[in-house]
């Protein structure tokens, strides 16, 4: 963590929502998350628990309609971005936050070169004449790792394999240096000896420039190699948050219990055939979120409290905090 | 092992490239380049490897999917390389495919119920009243409400499409059942039930499986026995706990360090072998190991020659120049 005492990004009471003829999907509900210069926040769960979403709602992404956040403040270095101008935060985007997407497939435009593409922020934010936008975009693609980048800037998306593509995502989005990268399950498309690769990329560019990084992922391999804190997301709301070593060895909310013991384990000595752990049934839908817990219908300790009412987010340990009733009245 | 109930000797799969100018030979990708190994009765092949390296081939050639062109796979006592199509047709009944993507496998027009039917009437098994009865038991056993049977397959989840898709499969009740990355669409908690599900299948009706993935942790978790994949060719085949306990090719050597694991965390991240650049062409392989080019323990020897795949104890096979049998001990290049 920083000794500056003031988080490079805090975000408070976060909340959007979706609308959809009658109906309101409540999609975040008061998501509350900072992360520090030089530190790596995790963010793990399911699909539609809310992760990408708050990755857009930092950048005022939201699809709008349906989508609207409705309350909270993301201060991203002393300045409340939900009150910034659209102007002021075009200079934000891709400049001061860079953002890597999930699908280096579609992410890219097909008619344009790479090059084109990477000189495009450079131009826009760091005000590079053309020469030195190309110059600059070579630079970029050799240090994400791309062999003969004076001859890759010339070629199209298609020419690319799909672990290339995502470098050349990497490229854009650090190119104008960020002080806080936010990337979506930015290896999710890509072969373990590639995502190797990028998290390494990933840590230098993390240790060298001091920067903050939202690393977005469902796997909890992931979260141990790479990040210091970790936010664990469900039902729109953060439901665990601790260091990772915490996190980790000793997991509060049944879910994230759930999450660590469902996935098959390469260090496990494991009998061959035994059975994982499973976490029953499936994520709720955001358009029918229950008034109680929203892990209760698969959560195995549910109590009768627990489908009545929302448990309040409750400080177990300094850093370490959950929202679930079996661990309310724990002395902190 | 008992007598095994595929026997893959030497399978080659080759693509020709579409080509636009005449005077140019014609190219071809050597998706799959000799690939030979057995899967016993009742067990399960895992086989890893990257995209690219020719493991869905291999499954979709088991099937005659795509056209073999050189080898022979034999499935018990019968070599369907050499059946035409009416008798491969038929075949099919003791072999079934399990696809990857639960959403693109099912047709969207069709009620489930009539969509776990579908090879029993292809395949002409049994009566009408059978069929619904045998329909039913599927939709049980792959934990299934019985009344889902008349819905359409965009009413259902991710898991609960591949509950679908694995009972399509089973449905001729066949003996061996490949599945293609059956659980990497899914989210990482369904991924646990529907692998529950498929171990459960093998215990309860003794099937064989050929499981493809890329994820090592899977495979460890179901497989009996592990082939590596690499650029169309297999590099090292063991035993499960040999394999996983001490993998001998620096390929698998460095593809399992690159896993991320939970009680690795950071260690695990300083210590991991690193790869440079991507693998080669599978349209003009170098002519030695196919790995050379990336291989932290490649001699000058590994590019000229392309080693055998040798079995150095029973049961374990590798392809490496580099692997050595010292006295007792295996000497391993990495790791």
């Amino acid at each position: 963590m920083a000794g500056t005492g003031m988080p490079l990004l805090d975000i408070s009471g976060l909340s959007v929502e979706f609308r959809g003829g009658s109906r309101t999907a409540r999609v975040l509900n008061d998501v509350a998350l900072t992360v520090a210069a030089n530190e790596t926040l995790g963010i793990v769960g399911e699909s539609g628990c809310g992760k990408s979403m708050t990755a857009l709602a930092i950048l005022r992404l939201v699809p709008s309609p349906p989508g609207r956040i409705t309350g909270g403040r993301i201060v991203f270095e002393g300045e409340d971005l939900l009150q910034a101008s659209e102007q002021r935060l075009r200079d934000v985007r891709g400049h001061r936050i860079g953002m890597i997407f999930q699908e280096p497939m579609t992410s890219l435009n097909p008619v344009l070169t790479i090059g084109d593409q990477l000189s495009e922020t450079l131009v826009k934010h760091l005000k590079l004449d053309a020469r030195a936008a190309r110059g600059r975009s070579i630079e970029l693609l050799r240090a994400v790792g791309i062999p003969a980048p004076e001859r890759r800037v010339d070629e199209y998306p298609h020419q690319l394999s799909g672990g290339m593509r995502q470098r050349v995502m990497i490229a854009m989005a650090i190119g104008c240096e960020p002080q806080l990268l936010i990337a979506d399950e930015p290896t999710t498309a890509l072969d373990v000896t590639v995502q190797a690769q990028i998290f390494e990329l990933l840590r230098e560019l993390r240790d060298r420039r001091g920067m903050g990084l939202i690393l977005i992922t469902h796997d909890m391999g992931v979260i141990a190699e790479m990040t210091d804190r970790v936010a664990v997301m469900y039902g729109g709301r953060v439901v665990e948050e601790a260091a990772t070593a915490e996190i980790l060895s000793a997991p509060a909310h049944p879910y994230t219990r759930g999450l660590i013991a469902c996935v098959p384990d390469l260090d496990a000595e494991e009998a061959p055939g035994a059975d994982l752990v499973e976490i029953a049934g499936m994520v709720p839908s955001v358009w029918d979120l229950p008034r109680g817990c929203p892990f209760a219908d698969r959560c195995a300790e549910a109590m009768p409290r627990c489908v009545a009412e929302m448990p309040p987010t409750t400080v177990m340990t300094a850093g370490h905090s959950v929202a679930c009733w079996l661990h309310q009245g724990v002395p902190s | 092992m008992s007598a095994p109930l595929v026997s893959v000797r030497n399978l080659r799969i080759h693509f020709a490239r579409p080509h636009f100018n005449p005077l140019k030979p014609r190219e071809t990708v050597r998706a799959v380049d000799g690939v030979s190994f057995d899967v016993g009765r009742g067990t399960t092949l895992g086989i890893v490897g990257e995209s690219g390296s020719g493991k869905t081939t291999v499954a979709r050639g088991l099937l005659r999917l795509v056209p073999v062109t050189s080898g022979h796979v034999v499935l018990g006592g019968t070599d369907i390389t050499a059946l035409g199509a009416e008798a491969m047709r038929h075949m099919r009944r003791h072999m079934q495919y399990v696809f990857q993507d639960p959403y693109s496998s099912l047709n969207p027009r069709v009620r489930a119920g009539a969509i776990v039917r579908s090879p029993l009437d292809v395949l002409g098994i049994g009566t009408p009243a059978e069929r619904e009865a045998r329909v039913a038991e599927l939709f049980a056993a792959v934990g299934l409400r019985p009344e889902s049977q008349h819905l359409f397959p965009h009413q259902f989840s991710g898991g609960q499409r591949q509950r679908i898709n694995i009972a399509r499969a089973l449905a001729p009740a066949p003996d061996l059942l490949v599945c293609d990355e059956p659980v990497s669409a899914l989210d990482v908690a369904i991924r646990a039930q529907i692998l529950n599900l498929l171990q459960q299948l093998k215990r309860r009706l003794g099937i064989t499986y050929l499981f493809i993935s890329h994820d090592m942790a899977v495979v460890k978790h179901v497989a009996d026995e592990v082939a590596v994949m690499y650029l169309g060719q297999i590099v090292e085949r063991a035993p499960r706990m040999a394999f996983f306990a001490r993998p001998l090719h620096p390929y698998s050597v460095a593809l399992m360090s690159a896993v991320p694991t939970v009680r690795g965390g950071r260690e695990r991240a300083a210590n991991r072998i690193r790869l440079t650049g991507d693998p080669p062409s599978p349209i003009n392989p170098p002519p030695g190991c196919r790995f050379a080019a990336r291989c932290p323990a490649a001699e000058p020897a590994c590019r000229q020659s392309m080693p055998e795949l040798r079995e150095l104890v029973p049961g374990q096979w590798v392809r490496c120049h580099r692997v050595e049998v010292v006295g007792e001990a295996i000497r391993r290049p990495l790791g």
